[in-house]
Parts: C-alpha cells; sequence; structure tokens
C-alpha cells in the first residue's frame, strides 16, 4: 500500500484558505444585516451559520480547484 | 411584570414533577409540596399578580404546619370520576383532612374509602354535613344536584367547593350567589384554568396588548367518544350516564363549554350580551337526550362575538381557545401566541432564501394573482415553560384549603361562576328554543 504524504505546509495553506472562506461568509453576513436592517447581534447570533456557509465556500473552491488542477496536469501532459 | 409566570417558574422548580405520580401521599412527597407552597407563598403576595389575578390571595398563606389548628377538615360530595381527582389532589394538599366521603352509588363510595381508610362514609349528603368538626365540602355531583348542595352547605356554615358548572337553572345561580353573600364563607368553583399556567401567561401577554385588542374568541371542544360511563345494569344508566340526560344535566355546555366560557368572560372582562346557537343528535343516536353536537355565537359588548362549538364523533381538532386581536392569535390550551408579523428572519437566512428563490423558482405567467388565505403554518412562541404538571385543578384545591384557614373569601371566584354559569345556560335555552336569549338583566352577582 502507498503512504500518501502530506506536508505540513499543505495542511497550513488549506487551513488559511479554510479560514479565508470564512471570513468571506462573516463578510457576507454583514452586507446581509446592512441590506435587511436587521440587528448587528446577529454577527454572533448566526455564527453557526456564517461557519457553515464558510465551509461551503471552501468545498465549492476546492471543487473549482480541483478542476483547474487537473486541466493543468492535463495542459502540461500535451504540452510535454 | 410577568407575575403567574415567574411565580410558577421560580416556584416550581422541579418539585411539582410528583404530580404526575398518582400515588396515596407519602412524608416525601408532602415535604416537597411544603417547600413548593412555601415558595408560592413568598411570590404569591406580588401586588402586580393580586392586581390582575386577586382569586391568587390565598396561595399567598404559608404551608400549613402539623398542629391540629392548621388542619382543614372536608367532606367529599360525589366520588366519580372527577370527585376521584380532587380526592387525589386533597390527599397530595398539605394540612388538609379528608374527614368525610358521600356518594349514593356504594361502589364508588367503597373505592373512594379504601383510599382514604379514616374518612367516614355517608350515602346522605346532609349527614354528612351534619357531621361535627367539618370546615369545607367539596362538591362533584351531577350538575342537577349543584344548587340545594350549596344552599344547603352554606346553611350549616360550611365553606364549598363546587364544580362547574354553577348550577342546572339561571334562578338556582342566582339563589346560589345570594347565600354567598350572605354566608361569608369561603366558595371556590371548579374553573381550573384561573390557576393554570399556560392562561395566566397568555393574560399576561393580552393584557399588555401583544394581540392588540381581542376582536373575536374561537373556542372548540371535539372528541370522538360515546361519552359513557361502564353501567353495570340499565336501571343505573341515568345515575351514571347523567350527562347526557336532560333532567341533571346541559351536556356539552356545561360540562365542556362552561371551561371556554369562563376563559373568554376573563379575557374580555365582560359577560355575553346575547346568544344564538344551534344543536343536534347526529351521530349518538343511543338514546341519549342531550346534543352531541353543538355550535354557538355569543355576542359581547364593543361588537366582539365568541364562537363556540364541541362534538362528540371526531377529535382531529381537538380543544383549543383561540384569542384573536389586530396584532396576533393567543391559543390557550397548549399555550402559545402566534403574531401577525413575526419577528423577521436573520438577515443572513434572508439572504440566502433570496438567492434560492432567485435561482430556483419559477416565476408564474398569466397564473393566479392570489395566494389562497391557508392558516398560516408557523409554530408561534411558547407562553412560558412552566411544566408543574398541573392543570390548575392541585393549585384550586390549596387555595380552597388556604381560604378556609384564613377563613377569607377567595375574591372574585363567585362573578367568574355565575358568569359563566348562566352564559352556558343562555346558550342551551338558545339552542333548545331557536332563539336569541339575552343575558338576564336582573341577574345580580
Amino acid at each position: 500500500m502507498k503512504n500518501i504524504i502530506i506536508p505540513g505546509r499543505r495542511i497550513a495553506r488549506e487551513l488559511l484558505i479554510l479560514i479565508g472562506c470564512v471570513v468571506i461568509a462573516l463578510v457576507v453576513n454583514i452586507y446581509a444585516i446592512l441590506k435587511y436592517k436587521t440587528e448587528w447581534k446577529e454577527l454572533v447570533t448566526t455564527l453557526h451559520i456564517t461557519i457553515v456557509l464558510g465551509v461551503i465556500i471552501y468545498i465549492a473552491l476546492g471543487i473549482v480547484r480541483l478542476i483547474l488542477a487537473g486541466a493543468a496536469r492535463l495542459f502540461r501532459r500535451k504540452v510535454g | 411584570m410577568n407575575p403567574a409566570a415567574t411565580i410558577l417558574r421560580r416556584a416550581s422548580n422541579g418539585d411539582m414533577k410528583h404530580d404526575s405520580t398518582p400515588s396515596p401521599p407519602v412524608l416525601n412527597e408532602l415535604t416537597h409540596r411544603r417547600e413548593f407552597l412555601k415558595r408560592l407563598a413568598v411570590i404569591a403576595g406580588s401586588t402586580a399578580l393580586l392586581a390582575e389575578m386577586p382569586w391568587w390571595s390565598p396561595l399567598r398563606a404559608a404551608p400549613p404546619g402539623d398542629s391540629p389548628a392548621d388542619r382543614v377538615r372536608v367532606g367529599l360530595v360525589g366520588v366519580g370520576s372527577r370527585g376521584n381527582l380532587h380526592l387525589t389532589n386533597l390527599l397530595r394538599t398539605p394540612g388538609v383532612e379528608i374527614a368525610a366521603l358521600c356518594d349514593d352509588y356504594d361502589p364508588h363510595l367503597q373505592a373512594g374509602l379504601a383510599k382514604v381508610p379514616g374518612a367516614k362514609g355517608f350515602s346522605e349528603y346532609r349527614k354528612m354535613l351534619d357531621m361535627p368538626g367539618l370546615d369545607g365540602v367539596v362538591i362533584a355531583t351531577p350538575l342537577n344536584l349543584h344548587a340545594q348542595m350549596c344552599l344547603d352547605a352554606f346553611s350549616a356554615g360550611k365553606h364549598v367547593f363546587c364544580e362547574k358548572s354553577l348550577a342546572y337553572t339561571i334562578e338556582e345561580c342566582q339563589a346560589i350567589a345570594n347565600a354567598y353573600r350572605g354566608s361569608k364563607k369561603v366558595f371556590q368553583i371548579g374553573h381550573q384554568r384561573l390557576f393554570h399556567p399556560p392562561y395566566l401567561r397568555a393574560l399576561e401577554f393580552a393584557r399588555r396588548g401583544e394581540i392588540g385588542d381581542i376582536k373575536q374568541i374561537r373556542a372548540y371542544w371535539h372528541r370522538n367518544g360515546n361519552w359513557r360511563n361502564p353501567c353495570p345494569s340499565p336501571e343505573l344508566e341515568h345515575r351514571l350516564n347523567w350527562r347526557l340526560y336532560r333532567a341533571y344535566s346541559c351536556g356539552l355546555m356545561t360540562e365542556l363549554a362552561s371551561h371556554h366560557i369562563q376563559v373568554a368572560n376573563w379575557f374580555l372582562e365582560a359577560h355575553p350580551l346575547s346568544v344564538v346557537g344551534y344543536g343536534s343528535i347526529n351521530f349518538w343516536k343511543d338514546g341519549r337526550e342531550l346534543y352531541d353536537n353543538v355550535n354557538l355565537v355569543y355576542r359581547y359588548p364593543n361588537g366582539v362575538h365568541v364562537i363556540f362549538d364541541s362534538l362528540i364523533s371526531n377529535r382531529f381538532y381537538g380543544a383549543e381557545v383561540q384569542i384573536m386581536g389586530p396584532k396576533g392569535t393567543i391559543e390557550g390550551e397548549t399555550g402559545r401566541l402566534f403574531a401577525e408579523k413575526p419577528p423577521p428572519a436573520p438577515g443572513i437566512v434572508q439572504l440566502i432564501n433570496s438567492l434560492e428563490h432567485g435561482l430556483f423558482e419559477t416565476i408564474p405567467i398569466g397564473g393566479p394573482s392570489w395566494v389562497p388565505d391557508l392558516k398560516k403554518d408557523t409554530k408561534g412562541i411558547v407562553l412560558g415553560n412552566e411544566h408543574t404538571g398541573d392543570d390548575g385543578s392541585y393549585l384550586e384545591i390549596v387555595a380552597f384549603a388556604n381560604a378556609i384557614r384564613r377563613n377569607e373569601p377567595i375574591p372574585n371566584m363567585m362573578e367568574q361562576a355565575c358568569l359563566s354559569g348562566v352564559a352556558v345556560l343562555m346558550g342551551q335555552t338558545a339552542m333548545e328554543q331557536g332563539r336569541e336569549v339575552t343575558w338576564p338583566s336582573d341577574f345580580k352577582v
């Protein structure tokens, strides 16, 4: 069986991307509060929704990244 | 201020869970109850609470001690289904001694005496009233017997707890009210919703203007069953199934409607001006005389109507009292408030919903331009989270016992009894005579 080694740098990069996604979700929440004129306490009370939204964004981004990486590998193979 | 809910939440603190265990009192349970009543007494002294619900005043009393002077000796007349519930609650009430039981149906009497071995048994209530040392009586008999028993009990100098509805005729209601006025004795009516936490909370919300001015009350009580008790022989039919026969009762009106009409009077702070209605026997055609379905409209001051219906051939909707105002609806039986304009969802939820609708919702072209007025599918707000396990039947007994011990009347109780008692009799007459029946102008509480 082949061992897959994920380097520490890769893990740190993925964590940073996930945190970035949660921050984007937080910004979306701020936009929603301003747009619908609701209360600022929702930043705390809807934190669970923000986190779930962040994870959804991360997964969606992951799919896009996978497609792009696949396309890049295919392109490199054709060129090579 | 949140009088009722605060009281029950702070006072119960888990102790009242013992209510769900229908067992004879044990020392531990009575100790728990004393603790509960002690806390209740402290909080029930609040001025705000007593202004809104003066009949709670006996609950201010600290729980009794063990001295004989603190004991209240009561007799129970009628040990049938409701009587048995009172018996259980009396046994659970600290400082109450069930000195006597009375029932002219011996199997009921013997079953009651088996639960209270020290009590003296009677088959004739007048003999029970003559028993020395008896402080009060609890009357849980067929409706047609209430008036004479109340009058005799007052004459004998006893305090009276009478099951609802008050009496069989309006004249009898008046006679009881008159006798009470002259007696200076305690009177309690078996309208347990006056002591039921969800209703107390509902009243608080209504008074606070959460639903706006009450514009309509719709009440219904639906069951599916023949409403019969097991009858060992045909000659006992009328005695055991008295709720089905006109000589003893007004059936659905006095046994069920009286509760909801009492709530309506209470919330509207008024009595009905008139009533119209129809009733019939359309399902249980088994020899009964009283309607198995009733439909009535009560007219109250300021153009407010109370609509009540009851049937015993379909239980889908169960029982409910819907108190409606322009800003919301309160459902008393389930203790919920439904705002007409509920608070908006959080901004982020609205944004997600908006995106979802934009992406997936089809845009109707040339379709219907109206939305059907179907029931709003909202869960509403729960009115309080008091899990006392009591529908008010226990606290009304405690209030009765405390009032006897303090020898002070329960404020407003006869008024509540008369207003609902008369209103349901008006309803029965309206249905039987097929006419509008107005409030008897000469009736005085």
